[in-house]
């Protein structure tokens, strides 16, 4: 599907990154600008919703400015204003849609609220601008764990998602037991390139059972295995606990993949910005069956850019969302 | 000049357009009795929207934007601020940051007595300053504040003068200025809510004198910390 000539100045700030980006066409990113706020939040051992909305509010017009310089537009030659208005923090989500909307009285232009899984799927459209699905997508960050389905554009199922933790949560949650800081996902990353990945066997869950994930249990091993073995070294530890959550998330994409009969899988979220599962789905494709697509760590993390490429999707097909829409933090996929 | 005025530091989502003569329009909805769900980020652009249809102007005429910034309803003001910023930001003009408790008090700047503003904080606590009349309006006498109802009356004990009371949260908590006797009013419903009047006066002066702000530095009054922050420094200490 290719949708005619629009260009979209696009707002995510569902969790702590305020980000603005403008996209043409649903495909071509004129700039995407992200300001994190992972260093207000370090210090709490994850994000603090009420300290994440307030960081929105100070930086919201700052990163919508430097989203048009770096595009080199005006709000005049922008054609819809679009922000994610669901799942995520509800503070958080209120200052980017409440920016979109007076954007979008201010100048006359179509508002429209994207979901943002659905915006996650539409990253890997812009890594490789040919794609079309049907696809399946593994989406993997602190908030999300999901296996998707997307048949068409607009059409999706949701075949698995976490039981308990969120996957990027257990590499929080182990970092922080192991003392390596937060964000635990590139602190483990780091950590666990000087370790052996096989040196301690640390279960698979839910291995072979349908299309749910489970952490806790994988937390909870490396949590016990520690306190048995104190001078256990921490990049094994740290390696091993990777490549078992790495495992079960390739094995359970590939099931699904071969279940459903799609030969191409995506992934996206801030944990496919992790290097062994990125090693792990390229390899996928090396010699097999597969087309995979892992976009660029910057697609993969929360980045307003995708939002501006599902955005264009969705008004060509539903036309722009009312004004009167509100956030709605545990937004449902299709 | 046309100038565009919105308060969201209360459950009343308020929105006024008035040019050089004064008001030409505005929309409240919302108040102190209405105990749904608050829905700011629903009504205020839609109203802005219909406020300037109705009235035959159009956002690209306004000359400022003037935003009460509370404090308030966290949700509430980060709705209204974020609005407000971003719409000026869009139209290319200033904003006029306003405290909202000053928007309560102006409205009684005739009342010959000391004028305490009040909004509720949730929490069994009140924001609140104190005022005293001066020809032509009010001057703020004490720090804007936020505390327990008692602690209002306490103060207000000590003060020892005549006071007329308004805001939604003398209303909440009435009952807790009950021992002050009939030195303490109540001002009632009618001044429950940030005034818009107060808020089109008090930022037109401001626009005239050219004190306003760039839409980016613009923020919220929260007064109170976030509780993550709060039991860090009890940790830490
Ligand atoms: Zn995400």
């Amino acid at each position: 599907m290719v949708v005619s000539s629009v260009r979209v100045l696009a707002i995510e700030t569902s969790c702590d990154e305020t980000a603005a980006a403008v996209v043409d066409n649903g495909r071509v990113v004129r700039s995407s600008v992200v300001a994190s706020q992972a260093d207000l939040h370090a210090r709490y051992g994850g994000v603090v919703p009420e300290i994440a909305s307030r960081a929105h509010v100070e930086l919201i017009c700052d990163v919508i400015e430097q989203s048009l310089v770096e595009a080199g537009a005006s709000l005049e030659e922008v054609d819809a204003v679009a922000a994610v208005r669901g799942p995520g923090l509800a503070g958080a989500l209120l200052v980017g849609v409440s920016a979109a909307k007076a954007i979008s009285i201010a100048r006359g232009l179509p508002y429209v609220g994207v979901h943002h899984h659905e915006a996650h799927l539409y990253a890997a459209m812009i890594e490789d601008p040919e794609l079309e699905p049907p696809l399946v997508t593994l989406i993997v960050s602190g908030g999300h764990t999901l296996l998707i389905a997307m048949e068409d554009h607009g059409r999706y199922r949701v075949l698995g998602e976490t039981v308990d933790d969120a996957a990027g949560e257990a590499f929080d949650k182990v970092a922080r037991f192991l003392g390596l800081g937060y964000p635990g996902g590139p602190a483990i990353d780091r950590v666990a390139l000087d370790g052996d990945p096989e040196a301690i066997r640390f279960p698979r869950p839910m291995r072979g059972e349908g299309h749910d994930f489970s952490f806790s249990g994988l937390k909870t091993a490396v949590v016990q295995y520690v306190r048995k073995h104190p001078d256990a070294d921490v990049a094994d530890v740290a390696a091993s606990f990777q490549a078992a959550a790495v495992d079960v998330l390739v094995e359970k994409l590939v099931g699904a993949a071969q279940e459903t009969g799609i030969s191409t899988v995506v992934a996206g979220g801030g944990v496919a910005a992790n290097s062994a599962l990125r090693e792990r789905l390229l390899d996928l494709a090396v010699g097999g069956d597969l087309r995979v697509v892992v976009p660029s760590i910057a697609l993969c993390t929360d980045n307003a850019a995708m939002v501006g490429a599902v955005a264009a999707y969705r008004l060509a097909a539903d036309g722009p969302t009312p004004l009167e829409a509100p956030v709605v933090p545990n937004l449902r996929l299709a | 000049m046309l100038l565009l005025g919105l308060d969201t530091a209360t459950r009343r989502v308020g929105v006024v357009l008035a040019n050089e003569h004064g008001l030409i329009g505005r929309v409240e909805l919302g108040g102190t009795a209405d105990t749904t769900a608050p829905r700011h980020a629903e009504t205020l652009a839609p109203a802005i929207a219909w406020c300037c249809e109705r009235c035959g102007v159009e956002l690209a005429q306004v000359s400022a934007v003037a935003v009460g910034i509370g404090p308030g309803m966290f949700t509430g003001l980060r709705v209204g601020v974020t609005t407000a910023k971003v719409l000026a930001q869009s139209l290319r003009v200033p904003v006029i940051p306003i405290p909202s408790l000053d928007l309560l008090a102006y409205p009684l700047r005739y009342a010959r007595r000391l004028v305490v503003a009040t909004i509720d904080a949730r929490r069994h606590e009140l924001y609140w300053a104190i005022y005293r009349t001066v020809p032509g309006g009010v001057q703020r006498v004490s720090e804007y504040e936020l505390g327990a109802p008692d602690d209002l009356v306490a103060e207000l004990e000590a003060l020892g003068e005549d006071a007329l009371v308004c805001g939604d949260g003398s209303l909440r908590f009435a009952k807790a200025f009950a021992p002050l006797g009939s030195r303490v009013e109540l001002a009632g419903p009618a001044h429950a809510a940030p005034s818009l009047s107060a808020l089109v006066e008090l930022a037109q002066s401001r626009f005239a004198r050219e004190d306003f702000c760039v839409p980016s530095e613009v923020l919220p009054m929260y007064l109170r910390r976030s509780d993550a922050e709060l039991a860090w420094d009890r940790k830490a200490t």
